[in-house]
Formats: structure tokens, C-alpha cells, sequence
């Protein structure tokens, strides 16, 4: 057997490694039900603010706590405690995803990643301001 | 209706050179493609005169946006939706590749401006090369061409798109009015695009994008033509020209988000970072198997796999960002145009013309004649860029999870910790390639005597061993892969700096690559040490308890800072002094603080991190750094109110005597007596002015006792007024109001500060150590690169 052979076994075998230590270490998508099933274990979970329920962020308490409410994609409506302060114009979020566990009754997140509308509003153009 | 004042001309001509651009590509590519077929100069010779059609068409459409957007034409969709009138000139630039159809132009106009060169040099290979070029370039066309075949809408072209007839706006009243365009204004550049960075970044992205479809189409002429290895040597200076240029645009995207946005660092993992660093890989892979084929006939196999691959991984990276499909996982890329499939069909295209052509000619690829030897630097160049094509794909395979997700209809995501996920599998690989890096130029090519390689490493192996040890005890650093990463990335500096002054003997001409090794052995370190011993000084040191949240959510990494209080923080005080408007902007005065020998707090520099208000896009902080040469001090606002607070403070008034008591929310206040002759110091006073001193004590929550003396003052017998006195720590400020002499009472009005309702910010403060490692590595890198590519053309 030449050493190119056993290279490229051992590369196939190294690549294959990645693939299989890349899924296992990933997380995943999932909605409220699948992470309230399994306590503990990371998930992103996607879904809108609910905007009618309470927020609070109490700076002066933790600066590193934000609760709120979130709707998820399936329509299922669980309390959220982000572990970071409060993201900049939060209310104006569309779309919200959210990476964490669960821990109690409550959501917790370490992170969010929040889509803003970047696009504008349908219907609405500037006029220059007259001099 | 009768529109005034558009200027329908420029969208015409735009779009005429649009059609140019695109029909003498087609042409262009197809006449190189028969001059192949028959041998024919005259097929050639249209080749190239349609070649420089489809320059015209570029520099036309180019230059017609530019004078588009210069002369502020916001009846076109793309202009209003990329400026405005209140604009500064000098982003104009930023406005041109802001949107998609700016940025495929400014690619093809790369493209023309290589192939121009490309030309000069080319000689015989010109029409299988073109050929492939033209083919690639006429893909890039068709994004912008818009123009509907069978109802599909293919690509979207900025001059065919006017407002009034823009679905969005098209009802809008303000289009009834035939004068509309004196009075429409543009939406304006996003305003977190408004930077400088904005302005060079993209270019050099784009220049390095283009500079990988070289060696791509020299591979393919190389493949069409049989001649598995002539093609190796035009197409390698190109190659390293891509890897010096890309490479720079890569690592001034890191330096971007590190000194404009609060991504915390200069390398985030995200998704569209890793899109570009991918080809990167790939490319120094290619280019190093091309150096090792022209000395030996090592594998061509790998050659054209890497040389095609980094071409492709280009293109994937443009489908990645511009087909909207990293939605939810970026936070930088463009929203969907609608161009998804179409972007799909071009990388499937290029991906089956390569691996057709390889597999139709494997067959006939030439052997090598024999094994390459353990000793030789070849074999370990070959390993090398096997472990860079690892090191791709493991990042290159966890940045498609979303595509995976949409093939498959799996819900694979990276996690949260992503720094910890890529390292896992980066940060060995790194110590793997320093390591070749390091020793890579001693070795010689087919076999190297191990004694003396060991003796002429010895020097620079002992002097990284020691420099390890320094970084180590003054960095406490203890991770075992950590330490590994820098002491091969040390040896790699040491190694290649020893190559270029005792071998090259500081001869600079050839030293191009070992200048650039030493670049990158300079990145590696200054990326190991500044983020992995990073220190997060903002950790709250306020009163709060952290024990009241759960195990594992303890990460307080962010500090209150109350206007004007000041915090240990780190081995500084910090103190919040107030914030500035100014446009757009809100700025956040912070001082950093330390104690002198008397034991007295000094200002040692101020910050002025700022919040950006973005109407659009939300609002976004930007961090303020301090550079010093051996760290920075990175702080940015977590969160602050942007409302300004109304003085919120309580009001009570109180009329009492002598021995009388006060309470306040927080303490008492105790009348002791009045004076007549009280402290005028500090109050302003005119000498005339008769003022009367009431001497409190005041308990505060500690029950420690503070002395205050409000001043009630009669000024020209008429006016009275009251120089008010506070205790801070207690939160309160006592006016003396006046006096009732029948009753022997005195009024007074108690000011409570609420203390929840006191200005603040959430700022979070990081000290990077050595991070200027990381930019002279940089430097070094690209000037390494582009010495050698120089010198290679000159001995040409």
C-alpha cells in the first residue's frame, strides 16, 4: 500500500470525524414543547415577542437579567430569562431567536440574536425638507 | 400622466450598457470557447473584440450609477434606497455596493480590470482561459439584468427599477404629482454602513474574490487542453496575488467589527466571516501544492481539487450571503432578492463543469514517478494543505447548517458557545500548520539531512520555548492547546525571521514568503493570546447577589455604572460622567480612573463610547477603545435609556424648629441649630448678601453621620434666595426657604433623589493583551505576499 493511500484514508477519516463531532456538538431548532421536554439541553428556539405581556429589566438589580415573554412559531407562550442586559431596541424586534435551556419553568437564554425590520415601511417615502 | 424632472435618460443608458455588458460577454465566451474548438484566430479575434465591448458595457454601467447616485436621481429604487440628499460625499462609494446589485457590479468591474492585465500576460492560453472567464463573468451579468424570460425574473437590474412603478410605492399619493421629484429624498445609506470601513473593505474582498477565478480558469484550460502541469506557472502568481489580497480584505473585516461594532472582539464566527475565510484556506492550499508541482510532479489531482474548490467556495460564499438563506444566523447579510435559485443554478453549473472535466480526464493524469520522502519539504507542504482543506471544512460544513437544514429538513444549528465550538477543532489544527510553517522553509526539496535541520532550528526552537515561558507566567495562561498554539505560532515568527536574515541574509527580494510567514505566525499569536487571555473587567461589583440566580447563568459581565459614582473595575476606577448628542449619535463620557501614590483617584483617559440611533435598523453601540502598545481596553454601552429622564426628583416642604427632625426616605435630618456666620466659601455670594446658615446632621442608611448647612440669603434687602446644600451618599438636597418669625419656624424644602430613577449605563470592558500582535501580522502578511508575487513576475 503506497503512503498516498493511507493519507487519503486518514484524511476520509479525519473528514468524516468533523462531520459526525460537528452534529453532535451542534444544537438545535426546536419550539417551546420540544425544549420544555428535555430540560437542560441546548436549543435555539424562534418566535416573536409578546408584546402585551410584562418585561422587566431591572438594572439596578442585575444588570445581567431581562424577562420577557415569547411567543414561539408553534404559538406556544413561555417566559424568557435572557442572562445579558437588554438588548438595544428590543421592542421593535420582528423576529427573535433565542439560544439556551431550559431550567425551571422559564426559558433561559445566553444569547438572542434579534432581527429588526431592516426593511422600510412598505408605503412610506421622505420629501426633502424645504429650505 | 406627465412626470417633470426625471431623468429617464440615465436609466435607459444604464440599462443599454447593462445589455451590452452582458450580450458581448455571452459572445465574448462563446467565440473564445469555438477559437479553442478550431484553433481559429478569427474566432479569437472576436473573442477579444467582444471582450472589449463588454468592458465598455462595465465602465458604463458603472460609471452611470455613480453619476446616478452622485446627481441624486431618487426616482430610481436603488439610488433612494442606498442615499439621501443630506448624504456627506465621501460615502458615496458605500452607496454603490450597499445593495446587491452595486456589489455584482462592482465585482464584474474587478473582473474587466484583472482580465485587462490577465491579457497582457496570457499569451498562448488566452482562449481556453477567456473562454472559462467570460463564461463566469456572464454569470455575474445576469444578476443584474432583469429582464423577465417565461415569467422568471432574471437577476434585478438598479436602472430598470423606478419608484413610482415599484410595487411598494407605486399607490403612494406623492407619485399623482407630476413634479414629484423635487420633493422626494432617498431613504438614505444605513447609517452603521457609514464608515470608512465601509468604504475600503468591500473593494479588497471583492478584488480578492476575483483575483481566485485566475488560477480557476487556467485549472480549467489546463484540464481542457491536457496539459495537466504547463498551466501551473502563469496561473501561480495569480494565485498568491488572491491570497495576499483576500487575505487582508479578510482580516480588515476583523478589524472592522473590532473597532466599529460591539461584537465583543474582532472575530465573531459569523457566518459571513467564515464564508470568506474558507476560499481563503483553500486558496494558500492550492498555491502551496503549485509551488511543490513545479519542482516535483506531486499529485495533480489535489492541485485541480484545491484550484477549483477555492473558485467554487467564492461563489458559495456569494450565494450564502446574497441569497438570504443566512436570515436568521447573520447578522450581516442582504435580505432575499428572490435570486436564490438563480444563484444556486450558477454554483451548480461551475461545480459540475469542474468535476466533469476532472473526471472525464483523472485517467490520464500523470504519476509520480516515485514516493516523495519523509524529509522532504514537499511531503510536508502536501499534509500541510490537506490539514488547511480540514480546517475549511469543518468550518465551511458547520456555516451551512442552514442550507443543510433546507435540503434535509434538519434543525442543526451551531451553539451558543460558537468560540468554543470552532476552537474545538481550529485551535489543533492551527498548532499543526505553525508548526509546518515554522519548519516548512528549512526542510529542502526530496530529501533534507535531519541532523543539520535540527541544528539550524535550534536556535529559534530554544529562543520560542522561552518566549513561550514569558507569556505563559505573565498571561497565567494554562490550557494546554492554548500554550501549544503559542508556542508554535512563536516558532513560526522566530523561525521564518531566522530563515530571512541568517539564510536570505535579509535579502528582502526573496524573503517575500518569509515575511509573510512571519505574518501569519504573527496573526496566529496575536489571535491566541488576545482572545483566549482576554479579561472581561467589567464583572459587577455592585451590590447585587449574584448567588440568587441559578447555577451556570452567573455571568455578570456587564457593570452598572450610576452617573457620576465611581466603581472599581479591574485595576481601574471607573465613573460615568454624562452623555453628549450630537446627530446621530449619543455619546457616554466614562473616565478611567486610578489611585496616585497619595491614595487620591486620578483620571488616567477618558472613553467615549456611543450609541447610534438607527431608525432603520434599530439602534447599535459602538465601542471606544484605549490602545496601549502591549493591550487594549475595549468598552461599549451593554444598554442605557435613550429617553432623556425628566428630574425626577420628590419635592416635600417642611416647616420646623430648632431639634426638629426630618425623614426622609432614606435618612433623618436633624435641624442642630442655625448660624449666623456660616461657611460662604464655594457659594457665590456677594459680600452685601446677608445669609443665614441652618447646620443639619444627617443619619444616611449606615447610620453614619454627615453635616450640611443650606443658606437662606437676603441680597439688597429684596431678594431672598437659598444656596441649598446635599448629602450625596444619602440622596437628598435641602433649600432653605424662608423663615416665619412669629412662629419661630423655618421652611425648608427637601429634594429626594429616587434612587431608581438616577441616569445609568450597563457598559461591559474588556482588556485585549497584545492584540497589536495580531495587526502587525497583518501588515507583515500582505506586504510578505505581494514582495513575492513581485519578485516571482519579475524573474519572469
Amino acid at each position: 500500500m503506497k503512503r498516498t493511500h493511507i493519507i487519503l484514508i486518514v484524511l476520509i477519516a479525519v473528514l468524516i470525524g468533523a462531520m459526525i463531532g460537528a452534529i453532535n456538538d451542534s444544537s438545535s431548532y426546536a419550539d417551546f414543547a420540544e425544549a420544555f421536554e428535555n430540560p437542560g439541553q441546548e436549543f435555539h428556539v424562534v418566535g416573536q415577542l409578546s408584546k402585551e405581556k410584562e418585561m422587566s429589566y431591572d438594572p439596578m438589580e442585575n444588570a445581567d437579567l431581562f424577562a420577557f415573554w415569547m411567543v414561539d412559531n408553534s404559538g406556544v407562550e413561555r417566559q424568557v430569562h435572557l442572562h445579558k442586559s437588554k438588548p438595544q431596541d428590543f421592542e421593535r424586534s420582528e423576529q427573535i431567536v433565542l439560544i439556551g435551556s431550559v431550567e425551571g419553568d422559564a426559558f433561559h437564554a445566553n444569547d438572542i440574536l434579534l432581527k429588526c425590520p431592516s426593511k422600510y415601511t412598505d408605503g412610506e417615502v421622505q420629501v426633502k425638507e424645504q429650505a | 400622466m406627465e412626470y417633470v424632472g426625471e431623468h429617464l435618460w440615465a436609466g435607459t443608458l444604464g440599462e443599454a450598457f447593462v445589455y451590452l455588458a452582458f450580450s458581448a460577454g455571452v459572445l465574448s465566451a462563446v467565440s473564445y470557447f469555438l477559437a479553442e474548438r478550431h484553433d481559429s484566430t478569427e474566432w479569437k479575434k472576436l473573442g477579444r473584440f467582444s471582450f472589449i465591448a463588454h468592458t465598455i458595457g462595465v465602465l458604463g454601467m458603472v460609471s452611470m450609477l455613480f453619476f446616478m447616485i452622485f446627481n441624486q436621481y431618487f426616482e430610481y429604487h436603488y439610488i433612494w434606497q442606498h442615499s439621501s440628499s443630506d448624504l456627506p460625499l465621501r460615502f458615496i462609494f458605500s452607496c454603490f455596493w450597499e445593495g446587491i446589485e452595486g456589489s455584482f457590479m462592482l465585482w464584474m468591474l474587478w473582473h474587466v480590470i484583472l482580465a485587462g492585465i490577465l491579457l497582457k500576460t496570457v499569451k498562448s492560453w488566452e482562449s481556453p482561459v477567456m473562454a472559462v472567464y467570460m463564461l463566469v463573468q456572464v454569470f455575474l451579468g445576469s444578476m443584474i439584468l432583469g429582464v423577465s424570460i417565461l415569467g422568471y425574473k432574471l437577476g434585478s437590474n438598479p436602472f430598470s427599477v423606478l419608484m413610482r412603478e415599484h410595487p411598494d410605492f407605486a399607490s403612494l399619493p406623492i407619485f399623482q404629482i407630476p413634479e414629484y421629484t423635487s420633493v422626494l429624498d432617498g431613504r438614505g445609506l444605513n447609517p452603521l454602513l457609514q464608515n470608512y470601513w465601509m468604504t475600503i473593505h468591500p473593494p479588497i474582498v471583492f478584488l480578492g474574490f476575483a483575483s481566485t477565478l485566475i488560477p480557476f480558469t487556467y485549472a480549467i484550460a489546463g484540464l481542457w487542453r491536457r496539459a495537466y502541469v504547463e498551466w501551473v506557472k502563469p496561473a501561480l502568481p495569480w494565485t498568491f496575488f488572491g491570497v495576499g489580497i483576500l487575505g487582508t480584505g479578510i482580516l480588515m473585516g476583523g478589524a472592522w467589527a473590532y473597532e466599529a461594532l460591539s461584537f465583543g472582539g474582532f472575530w465573531a464566527w459569523d457566518p459571513v466571516e467564515n464564508a470568506s475565510l474558507v476560499p481563503w484556506l483553500t486558496l494558500v492550499g492550492a498555491g502551496h501544492l503549485m509551488l511543490i508541482q513545479r519542482s516535483k510532479g506531486v499529485s495533480v489531482l489535489s492541485l485541480f481539487i484545491f484550484t477549483c474548490v477555492s473558485l467554487i467556495l467564492v461563489q458559495y460564499s456569494s450565494f450564502l450571503t446574497k441569497s438570504g438563506i443566512l436570515g436568521e444566523t447573520s447578522v450581516h447579510s442582504f435580505t432575499d432578492l428572490g435570486m436564490t435559485g438563480h444563484l444556486a443554478l450558477c454554483l451548480i453549473a461551475l461545480v459540475v463543469l469542474s468535476v466533469g472535466l476532472i473526471i472525464s480526464r483523472y485517467k490520464e493524469f500523470p504519476n509520480a514517478e516515485k514516493e516523495e520522502s519523509i524529509w522532504s519539504r514537499e511531503f510536508w507542504m502536501f499534509i500541510g494543505a490537506l490539514i488547511l482543506l480540514i480546517s475549511a471544512f469543518q468550518i465551511g460544513y458547520s456555516t451551512s447548517f442552514p442550507v443543510i437544514n433546507k435540503i434535509f429538513g434538519t434543525e442543526l444549528a451551531t451553539p451558543s458557545n460558537v468560540h468554543e465550538y470552532y476552537n474545538r477543532w481550529q485551535l489543533p489544527l492551527a498548532i499543526i500548520v505553525a508548526l509546518f510553517v515554522s519548519v516548512g522553509q528549512f526542510l529542502k526539496y526530496k530529501s533534507t539531512d535531519p541532523k543539520t535541520l535540527i541544528k539550524k532550528l535550534s536556535v529559534s526552537l530554544s529562543l520560542s520555548i522561552v518566549l513561550t515561558l514569558v507569556f505563559a507566567l505573565s498571561l497565567e495562561i494554562s490550557n494546554a492547546f492554548i500554550l501549544g498554539l503559542t508556542f508554535t505560532s512563536s516558532f513560526a515568527v522566530l523561525a521564518n525571521l531566522d530563515y530571512l536574515l541568517r539564510i536570505l541574509n535579509g535579502n528582502l527580494k526573496k524573503g517575500g514568503s518569509s515575511i509573510a510567514h512571519v505574518g501569519f505566525g504573527l496573526v496566529l499569536l496575536g489571535a491566541v493570546i488576545s482572545t483566549s487571555q482576554q479579561e472581561v473587567i467589567s464583572e459587577n461589583t455592585s451590590l447585587f447577589d449574584v448567588t440568587k440566580l441559578d447555577d451556570g447563568f452567573t455571568n455578570t459581565e456587564n457593570i452598572l455604572l450610576m452617573k457620576d459614582d465611581t466603581l472599581l473595575m479591574g485595576t481601574y476606577f471607573v465613573s460615568y460622567r454624562g452623555k453628549k448628542k450630537e446627530g446621530h449619535f449619543i455619546h457616554y463620557q466614562v473616565d478611567y480612573l486610578a489611585q496616585n501614590s497619595e491614595g487620591e483617584l486620578d483620571s488616567v483617559f477618558s472613553l467615549f463610547p456611543f450609541i447610534q440611533l438607527n431608525p432603520r435598523m434599530g439602534n447599535v453601540a459602538e465601542p471606544y477603545t484605549k490602545h496601549y502598545l502591549d493591550r487594549d481596553v475595549y468598552t461599549y454601552i451593554a444598554y442605557a435609556e435613550i429617553e432623556d429622564r425628566k428630574s425626577e426628583e420628590k419635592g416635600s416642604s417642611h416647616e420646623i424648629e430648632v431639634g426638629d427632625t426630618i425623614f426622609s426616605r432614606s435618612s433623618f435630618i436633624v435641624l442642630d441649630s442655625l448660624n449666623r456666620f456660616p461657611n460662604r466659601e464655594g457659594s457665590n455670594l456677594r459680600e452685601k448678601d446677608m445669609a443665614l446658615g441652618a447646620s443639619f446632621s444627617v443619619y444616611d442608611v449606615n447610620t453614619e453621620k454627615h453635616l450640611m448647612e443650606p443658606l437662606f440669603v437676603i441680597r439688597d434687602r429684596r431678594l431672598t434666595f437659598s444656596v441649598p446644600d446635599s448629602v450625596r451618599s444619602a440622596g437628598i438636597k435641602v433649600f432653605f426657604d424662608g423663615i416665619d418669625p412669629e412662629k419661630q419656624k423655618f421652611k425648608f424644602r427637601l429634594l429626594e433623589q429616587d434612587d431608581a430613577k438616577k441616569e445609568f449605563i450597563v457598559m461591559k470592558a474588556i482588556v485585549f493583551p497584545y492584540i497589536n500582535i495580531l495587526w502587525l501580522g497583518c501588515i507583515l502578511m500582505a506586504l510578505g505576499s505581494f514582495l513575492a508575487v513581485f519578485n516571482r513576475i519579475r524573474k519572469k
